[in-house]
């Protein structure tokens, strides 16, 4: 379904003789997140594209960083739906494969833990 | 093959899978969906043109910072649809000086409102409460786009929307609870823009573009089946606030469960649009023209200064 | 009835400063925003008008502390008073010109804005310093947005350098206007609202716009000669009002239809 490598140049040689280049933006909410993609924009360099990044997709939304990356940058997994296929269940990695835990616990007059209550114990004073 | 690959990607739509920019796509799909959002990419910033003329006129402080945003945000509408637009646009070798330039010669259409005047500042009031209501509901019922750059971009549009309704709201409650004058400047002004509210739906007849747009599910909703949802939201609230709608056959037809109403003139709507031919079009074209044209000057600086030497 | 009097002394300095400093937010703010829909690009068009929403909040957050001083209310002393009885500086209201001399011009208003918030920042003032800290904070990426401006106009050549040129040579002449105060600054030191005198404040804007201007090949040593002929140091004369009377109209194109709640 994806263009041909052929159909994919073309693109972007008329893209080289265009001044302004295709900016992706992605936007860090607060030091905690990750940067996540929000749009693009049509910008002359990096620097103006951050500028303009600031007011075009931030308005509304606080955030500490943005990160600015030329489109022909950006590096994708191709349209290949057997790219992505995991087909056989993986619970022995997962916590919902370990739901008889509990029970067992019980027999020893104990409980499970879960990861959220060890949290809030070491944040605890 | 081209078949093949045609009925696979039908099958795809069926499924009710998303398409993406860079997947294969029929060309009239492409075609369809470029036709759609360059007219509303442009649409957004065409429509600045009759808002924006109050911003130095508003009243108060707040209003003029608020209109001033929510001019803002029609622009950036305009920025977000256009760089949909420009992505579909790319592989026919389009950018976006021509997709621009074809607001000046007239290639591509913007929507018959905003070839209208607004006259006094009831026109901004009633055009944030009613023609963003009605492309709230026009923008809403594309939520479910197939293809999926497009419904990214009206997720965002709509949520700026919440905004632009409340502001629009907000003005023309303060002329209904206000001087006898201000309620008239309201009547007025929703006599003027009543009948150009329901053309922007469109026509009721569906072209065989849109029922292409259908079975490609690009959109779901007929012209007709948004201009009744329109109606039966907004009918009550226009009358809440004493407002007279200017159509005395208006009335809801309750075997049919539809909204009657004296038909706008389909075909002169269509040709204000197609030629653009409206009172203010020609004007804001030319707007268009100075903001774009006369000022490459300016963006072709830009591209000479990131090579110019650093001094 | 010397501390009233006192009071009384320094609320109507005070307000008179504030009213200055909102005029001038309020007509910049007013001639950015004629500029939606027209600005060069599209994404540019966006952030412009973000700038100019900025300064017209601003311009709110002095009239309500002139309103605190007992001036009136803050949209009266936004729109009802007469052109002249405004005290903004005449750059502040000059028609928009091209985009080189809007980019130019909000530069140098900026960069002197910055000056004198930096100095009332250091205000005895718990109120003012505290505004003046905001603002600069705000105005930061004011200053980032159109230096990057200027400096790419300059060196870019051609037309646009030229037309940067033009601008810098319509702007100059109000400069020494622009860098002065509508109240006496002296008084506004002695009364701990502003940290530097006068001339400083004028130093530290030159000091601020040269390497900038000079990037841009703009002949910025013409600032500090144009400052030294016209030193400014008491009130600021009012400005001359056609500029301001036409704004001002069609500022008060609907409030002028009658008294109402809008």
């Amino acid at each position: 379904m994806a263009m041909t490598q052929v159909e994919k140049d073309q693109v972007h040689e008329r893209a080289r003789h265009t001044s302004y280049d295709v900016y992706e933006i992605f936007v860090q909410a607060s030091d905690l997140d990750p940067h996540v993609h929000v749009g693009s924009l049509l910008a002359p360099s990096p620097e103006w594209a951050l500028q303009l990044a600031r007011e075009n997709f931030l308005r509304r939304a606080d955030a500490v960083n943005i990160w600015a990356v030329r489109r022909s940058d950006v590096h994708a997994t191709p349209d290949d739906p057997d790219w992505f296929a995991r087909e056989f269940d993986r619970k022995y990695r997962d916590v919902s494969g370990y739901a008889d835990n509990a029970r067992r616990w019980k027999r020893f007059k104990a409980q499970a833990m879960n990861i959220d209550d060890v949290i809030a114990d070491v944040r605890k004073e | 093959m081209p078949e093949a690959r045609r009925e696979a990607f039908m099958a795809r739509i069926r499924r009710g899978e998303k398409i993406e920019a860079h997947d294969w796509m029929p060309d009239d799909y492409r075609l369809l969906l470029l036709r759609l959002i360059h007219m509303h990419a442009v649409s957004e910033i065409m429509g600045a043109y009759p808002e924006k003329e109050w911003v130095p006129k508003a009243p108060t402080l707040r209003r003029k910072m608020s209109l001033m945003a929510k001019v803002q945000d029609e622009i950036g509408h305009g920025q977000l649809l256009l760089r949909v637009a420009e992505d579909l646009a790319a592989p026919l070798g389009r950018d976006r000086i021509e997709l621009m330039d074809d607001v000046i010669t007239g290639r591509v259409k913007f929507h018959n409102v905003f070839h209208m005047e607004a006259p006094t500042w009831a026109d901004a009031g009633i055009i944030g409460w009613l023609v963003d209501g009605a492309a709230i509901i026009t923008q809403t019922a594309l939520l479910d786009c197939s293809y999926a750059p497009y419904a990214r971009v009206l997720k965002r549009i709509c949520a700026e929307e919440s905004f632009h309704m409340q502001h629009g709201e907000s003005i023309i409650l303060s002329l209904a609870e206000g001087e006898p004058w201000q309620r008239e400047m309201l009547q007025e002004a929703l006599n003027r823009w009543w009948e150009a509210i329901l053309f922007f739906f469109g026509p009721p007849v569906v072209t065989d573009a849109a029922r292409r747009m259908m079975e490609y599910r690009i959109r779901s909703r007929t012209n007709e089946e948004l201009r009744q949802k329109f109606l039966t939201r907004y009918v009550p609230r226009i009358r809440a606030v004493g407002l007279e709608i200017p159509d005395s056959a208006l009335r809801f037809d309750e075997e049919a469960g539809l909204w009657r109403y004296t038909e706008p003139d389909w075909e002169r709507w269509s040709r204000v649009v197609r030629e653009n031919i409206g009172p203010k079009s020609q004007e804001r074209i030319a707007l268009r023209r100075m903001a774009h044209q006369d000022q490459a000057w300016v963006r072709e600086a830009l591209v000479r200064a990131r090579t110019a030497a650093v001094v | 009835m010397a501390i009233e009097a006192d009071a009384r002394v320094r609320d109507a300095i005070l307000g008179g400063l504030a009213l200055q400093l909102a005029d001038e937010e309020l007509f910049l703010g007013h001639r950015d925003s004629e500029w939606l829909g027209l600005a060069p690009e599209v994404e540019e068009d966006v952030a412009f008008a973000s700038i100019a929403q900025d300064e017209v909040r601003h311009a709110a957050f002095w009239y309500e502390l002139a309103e605190a001083c007992g001036f009136g209310q803050a949209d009266a002393l936004a729109f009802d008073r007469a052109p002249s009885e405004r005290r903004h500086a005449a750059l502040c209201a000059r028609p928009n010109g091209d985009w080189a001399y809007t980019v130019l011009r909000h530069y140098l208003y900026d960069a002197w804005d910055a000056v004198r918030l930096a100095a009332l920042a250091e205000s005895g003032d718990e109120v003012w310093a505290n505004g003046a800290r905001r603002m600069l904070r705000e105005e930061h990426y004011h200053h980032l947005h159109m230096e990057r401006w200027v400096v790419d106009l300059g060196r870019a050549g051609g037309e646009a350098a030229e037309r940067l040129r033009g601008a810098f040579a319509a702007l100059l002449p109000d400069l020494p206007d622009l860098a002065a105060f509508a109240v006496d600054p002296q008084a506004l030191v002695d009364l701990g609202i502003l940290s530097r005198p006068l001339a400083d404040l004028r130093r530290a804007f030159v000091a601020r716009v040269e390497a900038t201007l000079s990037r841009a090949g703009v002949p910025v040593e013409e600032i500090a000669a144009t400052l030294a002929a016209h030193p400014r140091e008491g009130a600021r004369q009012a400005a001359p009002h056609d500029d301001a009377a036409a704004l001002l109209e069609t500022m008060n194109g609907v409030r002028s239809l009658g008294a109402a709640v809008w």
